[in-house]
């Protein structure tokens, strides 16, 4: 008799709908095959982003799983229609596009988030969005944009997609468009034809490079980043796509941090650094350290650190770090 | 145009489609135009008539954070704010205590007179009307000298220096310049200080913050640390010198605790609240004339008086507590004495003894009243010779009469300091963390480290054959 009611005690414990261990097996299961799905797709759009394609062996490489699972994987997304195979490439179908999109979204306004909302360091914030992007539903994560003022760049600088599942791209003109005299950023190197961007890369030029031209003529184009120089042949360079550099990145070139400004020293804040988003910049404009303000370090402190600044009439004591991302122009 | 109809849906859609074309600045730039429109009316509505209180505030400034000055300043205020405490409440303290004690005896008197029954005469006389006097005489004179006087730094504008003072060592370990302020605010009340973290932002240093507020001695501690230096380390000293001695050795156990409070925060902030300091912003407000009326006010009213009464509401009870135990009989003596002499090895390890546990234990939902607990105890034992209340009364009780030496006196001192947060303060952290975790680390780090603490003195006193 007490087997039998034991028995059936641990059937129930096993087999009973939603709280049961199976079932809460079962869950366990679906959400890592979504994960799974997720994760492969985010790497299909990577690929895709960067001009290539997929492969079931780079796909085994990023997801760190056995080629025969990859096979399962991949069949097994054909079937949902989220990716075609074409020999060796696999392709992203439209849906499975929009899936990756909203993926990539909800990664990098995790991203966001934890940078600039909960204060995380910028080393930890990749792991922990990895972990939570996969929760969120597509309202949620709405709610999430909104809330964090609609940001259209991840804390690493790379493009938000829109809820639409846009993809804020820069654009950039080939740099043998490229007529003004300062430094210009590359934004895209064009991938074909391959030898033009064999030629490219082993020249040593990369993505989001800052460079400028110092000779161009029918011949060649010599670019330099400051450091090194760089010879294309102009039908290489115009495989080159730059823009100019953001505002600020200008800006800053004039300016000098507020930590490295002498004691009385009168200075005007030219802005705060890209890196400052969310609490600690809604803090900085709070207090009044508005672009055009006039600032200076009014009190020191034995230790270096904190120094009291004089702005708007009052006085506001700012660690090094903090001083360090607020730039200004001495007056 | 007047047949196109604008719906909701496609302002919406407008307001999507321009959001893209704002620069990312364009925040800064709605802050920035707020400012110079407030400046504007400022400049039409202020006038600036000079720079004296400006230059005046500027000098005062460099002198309290200046690299030579800033901390001994700071160090020489908190020995003259505690030094203030110790000497004048020892007096008001005597004098209260004789008040109130003859007061006992009276009423004592008057109901054996009237023949109520032993037990109804002692339970009121002895039991609830003898913790409530203790605590009176015991706390109420170094509250009301230390209120006013640490208001009156506070009202000034001082405190916010003392963050700035300090903030490096609070960054160094990994905690937030604010804790400064939070501790000022514990030398009150720990449960006042751990409320006071909602000025850090961030959640990591304000959880060190709240986890390392009760190491500095709150004002329910005080007493004991006063009471404690006065009679042991002070009577070896020429009376001249007893308050100077007395107020130098509170400074010193005040330091111990800010010492642990460093090496606790930059342990947790290495161990379990591992991360990076965050922004820290601290606004020093220009110097204000204090308000001695509001300070009186504030300082007597909303603190002291505050404090006291929630001590008397424990006090009572545990004076009953303490009488009832007293008088239940157990073996040759009676229940408290042999629960002391249960505790009592433990107690002996850590260089106390088990009238100082079972103080504690008793006195869990408030620290104040320690040292009411284990003198009645203590009495029970026997009465004082030279009275209650004076320095050579509590001498004579603790060292001749139950055994107490100077590593006794030390380690109490300790104990006070380090153990754990009274009931009130627990809640407190619970209401502000929503979390029993947090609640329970906070017991177990600083009893742990209490216990570790005072085994490691007893220990090495033993050792060294000191005691």
């Amino acid at each position: 008799m007490h087997y039998i009611v034991a028995l059936a005690a641990i059937l129930i414990m096993i087999f009973l709908p939603r709280v049961g261990l199976l079932s809460i097996y079962k869950s366990y299961r679906a959400a890592k095959e979504r994960e799974q799905v997720e994760d492969a797709l985010k790497h299909l759009l990577d690929r895709e982003n960067q001009g290539r394609h997929a492969s079931p062996e780079s796909l085994s490489g990023t997801l760190n799983i056995p080629r025969a699972e990859v096979t399962r994987l991949i069949e097994n997304m054909e079937e949902q229609g989220l990716l075609e195979s074409r020999g060796t490439e696999l392709h992203l179908t439209a849906s499975g596009e929009r899936w990756a999109l909203h993926v990539l979204r909800a990664h990098r306004l995790w991203e966001r988030y934890l940078a600039d909302e909960a204060r995380m360091p910028l080393n930890k914030i990749h792991d922990e969005a990895q972990k939570r992007e996969h929760s969120l539903t597509e309202a949620q994560l709405n709610e999430l944009d909104a809330a964090l003022g609609y940001p259209t760049r991840d804390p690493h600088g790379d493009p938000i997609p829109s809820r639409e599942g846009k993809m804020n791209r820069a654009e950039g003109m080939p740099i043998t468009a490229w007529q003004a005299e300062g430094p210009a950023r590359i934004v895209h190197l064009e991938d074909e034809p391959v030898i033009a961007y064999e030629q490219i890369l082993a020249a040593g030029l990369r993505l989001g490079q800052d460079i400028r031209i110092i000779e161009k003529n029918q011949n060649r184009y010599v670019l330099s980043d400051g450091e090194s120089e760089y010879k294309l042949a102009p039908a290489v360079a115009s495989n080159v796509y730059v823009t100019a550099l953001p505002e600020s990145e200008m800006l800053k070139r004039e300016a000098m941090p507020l930590a490295e400004l002498a004691q009385d020293q009168r200075a005007q804040i030219v802005m705060l650094d890209d890196s400052v988003q969310g609490f600690t910049r809604r803090r900085f404009l709070d207090l009044g350290l508005t672009p055009g303000t006039t600032i200076y370090p009014e009190l020191g402190n034995f230790f270096g650190e904190p120094r009291a600044y004089r702005v708007r009439g009052t006085s506001i004591a700012l660690r090094n770090d903090q001083a360090s991302q607020i730039w200004v122009k001495p007056v | 145009m007047s047949n196109t109809t604008i719906t909701p849906h496609d302002i919406i859609a407008k307001a999507e489609s321009l959001r893209n074309n704002l620069s990312t600045g364009f925040r800064d730039e709605i802050v920035k135009s707020i400012y110079s429109e407030a400046e504007k009316v400022a400049q039409r509505a202020v006038k600036t008539a000079s720079n004296k209180k400006y230059d005046f505030d500027q000098k005062i400034d460099r002198l309290v954070t200046s690299p030579w000055t800033g901390l001994p300043i700071m160090l020489l205020l908190l020995g003259i704010i505690i030094w203030l405490t110790v000497s004048g409440a020892n007096v008001a303290s005597n004098a209260i205590a004789v008040v109130l004690f003859g007061l006992g005896d009276l009423g004592r008197n008057l109901f054996n007179q009237i023949g109520l029954p032993w037990w109804l005469t002692g339970f009121i006389w002895d039991g609830v009307y003898l913790g409530l006097a203790w605590v009176i005489s015991v706390m109420l004179p170094p509250m009301a000298i230390f209120f006013p006087a640490f208001t009156f730094l506070e009202d000034l504008g001082y405190l916010p220096r003392v963050a700035f003072n300090l903030d490096w060592m609070f960054k160094k370990t990994g905690a937030h310049g604010k804790q400064s302020l939070t501790m000022a605010m514990g030398f009150g009340c720990n449960a006042a200080g751990v409320i006071a973290t909602r000025v850090i932002d961030s959640p990591r240093e304000r959880l060190i913050a709240i986890l390392t507020n009760n190491f500095v001695p709150c004002n329910g501690r005080f007493p004991t640390l006063i009471m404690l230096a006065t009679v042991f380390v002070a009577s070896a000293f020429p009376a001249a010198l007893t308050s100077f001695v007395a107020a130098g050795t509170v400074v010193g156990v005040v330091l111990i605790g800010v010492a642990f409070t460093f090496l606790m925060s930059w342990l947790l902030s290495r161990t379990v609240l591992k991360g990076e300091a965050s922004a820290f912003t601290l606004e020093l407000p220009p110097y204000r004339k204090p308000n001695f009326g509001r300070i009186l006010y504030t300082s007597i009213i909303d603190r002291t008086i505050f404090v006291l009464w929630r001590a008397m509401q424990t006090a009572a009870p545990a004076g009953a507590i303490i009488w009832i135990l007293a008088n239940i009989p157990f073996g040759d003596a009676n229940l408290a004495r042999a629960i002391a002499d249960w505790l009592n090895p433990f107690g002996l390890l850590l260089g106390l003894d088990g009238v100082i546990l079972l103080a504690y234990i008793i006195a869990i939902p408030a620290n104040e009243i320690v040292v009411p607990t284990m003198m009645m105890v203590y009495m029970g034992a026997g009465m004082m010779v030279n009275g209650p209340g004076t320095s050579a009364g509590i001498f004579d009780l603790l060292v001749n009469g139950n055994g107490w030496t100077m590593l006794t006196a030390i380690n109490l001192m300790l104990f006070a300091l380090l153990h754990n947060p009274c009931a009130t303060t627990i809640m407190t952290i619970y209401k502000e963390t929503k979390s029993w975790k947090w609640a329970t680390v906070s017991v177990v780090i600083t009893l742990g480290l209490a216990f570790l603490v005072t085994f490691l003195t007893a220990s090495i006193a033993r050792l060294f054959g000191w005691v």
